[in-house]
């Protein structure tokens, strides 16, 4: 077990004065239909002047309206039932109107997900900054000066340009500094963050991230912070309350919490993470059957109790207690059975997968080159993909990474026709040229080429049942019709896991993963070579998304089918990944086989990239920071389109000459005008001896 | 991995019916709850009475002329009698036929139109899109009473033109909404899906695309059949309606609203009152259909 | 803009030289002299080929000539701008009346909102927006004029009235039209500041500590009017749709009274212009609530600037 402090003087003890944040017994319901229905079922937690909190849980669990309770902004059909939220001692729910005005704007301070949201679109930026501090009194010339310095103080280069602009017309990273400015405007007691970074780029996070580190340090503010991300909460968090159906199921510091769970719930979120490096041949992900309880469920039990494998019948009849436990003396897991903790089984061994690589005499199921994709806005050429080549092998897995504006997508509806490329570039299936529309496009074409999206909201038609999408899908790309079609479509759900009940409803009648499988069902519906996977987990919880992970592994193994998979989370991409590719502006910039990727030597980018991940497993990592913005594809920077941001730029060459991607090792290429091992020599990382022929 | 089959999520509990039925029931028992809709129904549902047997409900004939003229309300004749001595109850019992043929006819041939044409634009976009979104507009600037008098004149004074006029003013308006319906729903991937298996055009329009767009299609149909009624009232009372001697409400108010300064205010009050019940009831309907549509 | 006047000048022509084949029939009925029925239609104009008359409408939509009355020889575009001017004193009362308090009461009904009071707002709006205007104008008429004696039957103004009199003849047939508008934009008011009040900017602006009249007037209400003043510049065009009931009510010489008179007569350029000018007023009053809006949405305003 390694406790890690990431930049902070370490946990402040709990008890030094009254506590920044006090939440004693909350419970919420909200209104729905004339019915209260539950949502927070006696959440108590406190928070240390100067402590750093956090709260995680998978979506519903009342992480974010335990966030609001807390200054008291919940929505309309929203109320507080009983219990108390104390914040420097002052109950917050016992404030009238005034009270809780002026409690807001001197003592409490929020900041939230989607930033482009969080400012008003109409003014500007500098109006709202000041804004923030004329309302504690200031007068506008004063206001004005401290404005500038909070933004300063948030590591904005040029404060006087950004007072004077709109927020839309600042990047998203921009933006979530500027709210940060303005909720430190008051040098708060309490400061909430609602997933702050959710949604913005890896590397905009982690500066985010880093930002609010520093400022940790430099404010005394107590940080209450909700993440869905265990990473984060780890990287950021003293504490930890794991929330589950509106109850704190365990809790205690952060490095305790995650590296020795005391709850069957946190045990099967960190399980089903993948972790350490682990890969689907190795070991399938753990998951968590069933899925949440419905918000105002009567719950007399154990809230965890349907889905947990420890549960007896103690557990459905008795609420367990808070059992405190070695350590720290605000440790605690609800749970009858914390001595059995190790009797949760370990999740199965991995499946096997033969990968054909692509040689001389064996051409990839698909291969790629000179792929190039070029969209026109008014009359400007935007280049979103530039001249990409790729192969892949008969059960390969390849993995694409980046980040906005990478082209990944792009990529990937060039693959299947959906966005013809560009004129010139040569897309083979199985050695044979195919057209680049899929409108183009043989049956057979058709069949072989088979995508999962992101979205299974968007994916599924809405007002079909799941019988009929299936059916159709099978119908269309095989021929087969009728009683035929209907029986593989049975076939096909259960290969799937779904049961002949789910075929009969509707996709909004099914949960997000159940969704999510019967996407991946039609795109299997035709026998596909080679499917496509746009993000497909990116929406669903992690412990959902383990068991599509290990579904997409099995049919894999199953039918030897290739996947392209693209991604923004680097722990997915090394689970399933045999190759990465990581894209920049629609340039490949590295590919290689992947482990050679995550140990190293690596282009500068995906070195940023990798050290932006916040571990949950505390790992300590060298990091490098990336400055500035991602810039937009229709404007690429000259030479090396990554040298505005690349901290190891070379001036002279890189923003001159463009590089070309070279083989620096068998089947590992990059587009760095930086030698192999010299970026080996720069990041750490011992070569590669030379002697695999 | 096991994801075991209690993870459905079935909001209420009718397992065994259909899931089209089931939705439609959800909606049906939420419009039943909002007393604006009952309130709707019922006057609404008494016009339609009125308007299938209004000789068997109306106490005297509605052109029977031989009783006392310009008489106030009475227990005889409760909206008292005109100056050719005609039962104004009677009478506007009678009306509610006329404008309940006219009004409905336009509206849905509007909105059958409007929903072809906003599909199309919708989903075929590029050149087409732009023509005819461009068409629209310039519909969009034209007063539907003011062209409608324009049609009637040139066209003459029958019931179809009044049908045809209104349906055609309405078309585009209903093509705005379905386009913009049409134009979000093309984004999503169930579309894309459908490309890469090989679906036509007209199979994506119609089978994939128009069973999403169905709720503000009703909603849009239910507003139209407002303004239809608003409409076609107003045509009537500035000429465009049936002749003389016809019971028609908007002719009636036409031909009697100058007697309001003599005195004779029911011979006015009581068509207008008619016209104004009717229309309420009708968005009575449509905005309790809105709301529950957009809930859902 | 000026392709979707040339739209407007096409479908207007088509609506009065195509569709009904020899006009001057349909016009004077079945049993006119032949002489007559030829004499209407050279006055019109529909004698000539088609795409003659094609050109001369288009060509007299740009210049706004729209030729001569048939009934009294006075050129068109006069009279239309006459019978304008006094309707448009009419319009403007009603906005007058209608746009402060409909804009109050649907910024009411959104703070109040699902209570009682947005309730009676909500649906006086509905009853309001959905009872035609003679309708309104009628029962106003009756009540106020006929039995209380308040304001005037007859809405013309005498020729040398001053601002206070001319108001006291226009006051009931404006608040007809008024009540008319109340429902249109009250709710769309509403769902403006709805929808802003639950926007995370207003959320934002609540944390800062602003009070609730602060958080409405600096980031709510700039932010919901938008649509409103898209409602209010539709309704400037459909205003002359409704007008037309109300000045016939009133008997009120504005550019309602004039186009039905054409229609009595069969007067078919008076039609024609009257209808070609209100599309304008419509397109015109559009494209300033664009400018408006883009004024106050610099995301519009600046939009390609990222």
């Amino acid at each position: 077990m390694t406790i890690v402090d990431m930049g902070h003087g370490g946990a402040r003890s709990a008890t030094a004065g009254a506590p920044a944040l006090e939440v004693d017994d909350l419970n919420v319901v909200y209104t729905v239909r004339g019915i209260d229905r539950e949502v927070l079922r006696g959440v108590s937690f406190t928070v240390a002047p100067g402590e750093a909190f956090g709260l995680v849980g998978e979506s519903g669990c009342g992480k974010s309206t335990t966030a609001y309770a807390a200054l008291r902004y919940l929505p309309r059909n929203g109320k507080i039932v009983s219990g108390s939220v104390r914040v420097g001692g002052r109950d917050v729910t016992a404030m009238s109107d005034a009270a809780l005005q002026e409690f807001r704007a001197r003592e409490a301070s929020m900041v939230y997900q989607d930033p482009a949201q969080a400012m008003n679109p109409t003014l500007r930026v500098g109006k709202q900054v000041v804004e923030a501090f004329t309302v504690l009194g200031h007068s506008a010339p004063d206001a004005a000066k401290l404005a500038l310095e909070a933004l300063r103080k948030v590591r904005i280069a040029d404060p006087e340009r950004v007072m004077d602009r709109y927020p839309f017309q600042l990047s998203g990273g921009m933006q979530q500094r500027v709210v940060i400015a303005m909720a430190l405007a008051c040098h708060p007691k309490l400061l909430v963050l609602d997933e702050p970074t959710t949604g913005l780029d890896a590397t905009v996070e982690a500066e985010v991230l880093d930002l609010v580190r520093v400022l940790r340090q430099e404010t005394d503010a107590a940080v209450l912070m909700i993440a869905h991300n265990l990473g984060i909460i780890r990287s950021l968090c003293d504490r930890v309350g794991v929330m589950y159906a509106g109850k704190i199921v365990e809790q205690g510091p952060s490095a305790e919490v995650f590296d020795s769970p005391q709850h069957p719930y946190t045990v099967g979120l960190l399980r089903s993470l993948p972790r350490h490096g682990v890969r689907k041949t190795e070991r399938s992900l753990a998951t968590i059957p069933g899925i949440l309880p419905l918000i105002g469920a009567h719950l007399p039990t154990c809230v965890f109790v349907d889905r947990c494998p420890l549960a007896d019948d103690k557990c459905r009849t008795e609420v367990p207690p808070v059992v405190a436990l070695e350590g720290d003396p605000n440790r605690f897991s609800r749970c009858h059975h914390v001595d059995r903790i190790a009797d949760i089984p370990e999740p199965e061994p991995g499946v096997p997968i033969t990968v054909l690589s692509p040689s001389a005499d064996q051409p990839g199921v698909l291969e790629l080159s000179h792929i190039s994709k070029t969209f026109r806005q008014r009359n400007h050429a935007v280049p979103a993909l530039v001249d990409v080549e790729l192969e892949l092998g008969e059960g390969e897995t390849l993995g694409i990474v980046g980040e906005s504006g990478s082209g990944k997508s792009t990529l990937a509806r060039a693959m299947l026709g959906i966005d013809a490329a560009d004129a010139g570039g040569v897309l083979a299936l199985n050695g044979t040229q195919v057209p680049p529309s899929t409108t183009e496009r043989s049956a057979d074409d058709k069949r072989a080429l088979q995508m999962v999206f992101q979205n299974p909201d968007s994916a599924l038609n809405r007002s079909w049942s799941v019988r009929r999408i299936l059916a159709r899908s099978v119908t269309k790309l095989t021929g087969v019709k009728g009683a035929a079609a209907n029986k593989r479509v049975e076939a096909l759900a259960a290969h799937l896991r779904l049961t002949p009940r789910h075929l009969d409803l509707k996709p909004r009648q099914l949960s997000g993963g159940l969704k999510q499988r019967v996407a991946i069902a039609r795109a299997f519906a035709g026998d596909p070579r080679i499917v496509v996977c746009d993000e497909p987990t990116s929406a669903l919880d992690v412990s959902v998304q383990a068991a599509i992970l290990n579904l997409l592994a099995d049919l894999q193994s199953a039918e030897r089918t290739s996947y392209v998979f693209i991604t923004h989370d680097m722990g997915v991409v090394r689970y399933l990944a045999d190759r990465i590719a990581v894209l920049y502006l629609g340039r490949i910039q590295e590919i290689g086989p992947t482990n050679e990727v995550f140990n190293g030597p690596n282009h500068p980018y995906t070195e940023a990239l990798l050290s932006a991940i916040p571990s949950v497993d505390g790992e300590e990592k060298t990091r490098i920071r990336l400055e500035g913005e991602i810039p937009s594809p229709a404007n690429p920077p000259s030479g090396c389109v990554f040298h505005p941001r690349c901290p190891r730029a070379m001036p002279g060459v890189c923003d001159t000459t463009e590089p070309q991607l070279v083989e620096v090792a068998a089947g590992h290429s990059m587009r760095c005008h930086i030698p192999f091992d010299e970026l080996g020599r720069l990041q750490g990382v011992p070569l590669p001896t030379p002697n695999d022929d | 991995m096991t994801d075991h089959p209690s993870s459905i999520v079935v909001p209420g509990q009718m397992p065994d019916v259909s899931e089209r039925k089931q939705a439609r029931r959800e909606n049906w028992r939420l419009i039943r709850r909002r007393p604006a809709f009952l309130i709707g129904m019922a006057i609404l549902l008494v016009w339609v009475v009125c308007a299938l047997f209004p000789l068997t409900i109306a106490p005297h004939h509605p052109l029977d002329f031989r009783t006392g003229l310009n008489q106030s309300p009475s227990w005889d004749h409760p909206f008292g009698t005109d100056q050719t001595g005609r039962d104004v109850f009677s009478r506007v019992i009678a009306g509610a036929r006329d404008i309940l043929r006219i009004a409905p006819a336009a509206a849905v041939l509007g909105v059958l139109f409007g929903v072809i044409l906003g599909m199309l634009m919708g989903y075929i976009r590029g050149w087409f899109d732009i023509i005819a979104s461009r068409i629209v507009e310039s519909f969009l600037a034209l007063p539907v009473v003011l062209v409608g008098l324009l049609a009637v004149t040139t066209m003459g004074n029958s019931a179809w033109v009044v049908i045809g006029v209104v349906a055609a003013l309405f078309t585009p308006i209903v093509a705005r909404t379905v386009r913009a319906a049409v134009l979000a729903e093309r984004e999503l991937d169930y579309v894309t899906s459908a490309k890469l298996r090989g679906e036509s055009t007209m199979f994506i329009m119609f089978r994939e695309i128009l069973p999403n767009v169905m709720g503000p299609i009703v909603v849009e149909l239910t507003v139209r059949l407002g303004y239809a009624v608003f409409t076609v009232a107003t045509l009537s009372f500035l000429g465009a309606g049936p002749p003389p001697p016809s019971p028609d409400w908007g002719s009636q108010v036409s031909d009697n609203y100058s007697s309001i300064v003599s005195g004779f205010w029911w011979r006015t009050f009581f068509p207008a009152g008619a016209i104004a019940s009717l229309v309420i009831s009708v968005n009575m309907i449509a905005d309790s259909v809105q709301s529950v549509m957009e809930a859902s | 803009m000026l392709v979707t006047l040339w739209l407007l000048a096409t479908i207007v022509f088509l609506l009065v030289s195509v569709l009904p084949g020899n006009v001057g029939r349909k016009v004077l009925g079945p049993f006119a002299p032949e002489a007559e029925v030829q004499r209407y239609n050279q006055a019109i104009g529909t004698d000539r080929p088609l795409l003659q008359q094609y050109f001369t409408s288009i060509r007299r939509a740009f210049t706004l000539d729209f030729g001569k009355s048939y009934g009294t020889r006075e050129d068109v575009r006069d009279m239309v701008l006459d019978a304008l001017g006094r309707s448009g004193k009419l319009a403007l009362l009603a906005f007058v009346l209608t746009i402060p308090i409909s804009i109050v009461a649907g910024i009411i009904a959104a703070r109040r909102q699902d209570k009682i009071t947005d309730r009676v707002i909500v649906n006086a709006g509905l009853a309001s927006s959905s009872i035609p205007e003679f309708v309104t104008a009628s029962v106003l008429l009756s009540i106020f004029a006929v039995q209380l004696g308040w304001g005037k039957a007859f809405a013309n103004p005498p020729d040398n009235a001053g601002p206070i009199e001319q108001l006291q003849y226009l006051v009931l047939p404006a608040t007809a039209m008024a009540i008319a508008y109340f429902g249109y934009i009250a709710r769309m008011t509403r769902a403006g500041v709805i929808t802003a009040l639950h926007a995370d900017y207003t959320r934002t602006a609540t944390m800062k500590g602003l009070s609730k009249r602060q958080v409405m007037v600096r980031h709510v209400l700039r932010n919901a009017l938008a649509p409103t003043i898209t409602v209010i510049s539709v309704q400037i065009g459909y205003l002359f749709g409704g007008i037309i009931g109300v000045e016939k009510v009133f008997n009120y010489a504005g550019l309602g009274s004039l186009m039905l008179g054409a229609v009595g007569a069969h007067d078919v350029p008076v039609l024609q212009g009257a209808v070609m000018l209100v599309g304008m007023i419509y397109m015109v009053s559009t494209l300033l609530a664009d400018l408006l809006i883009a004024y106050l949405n610099p995301r519009i305003r600046l939009g390609a600037t990222k």
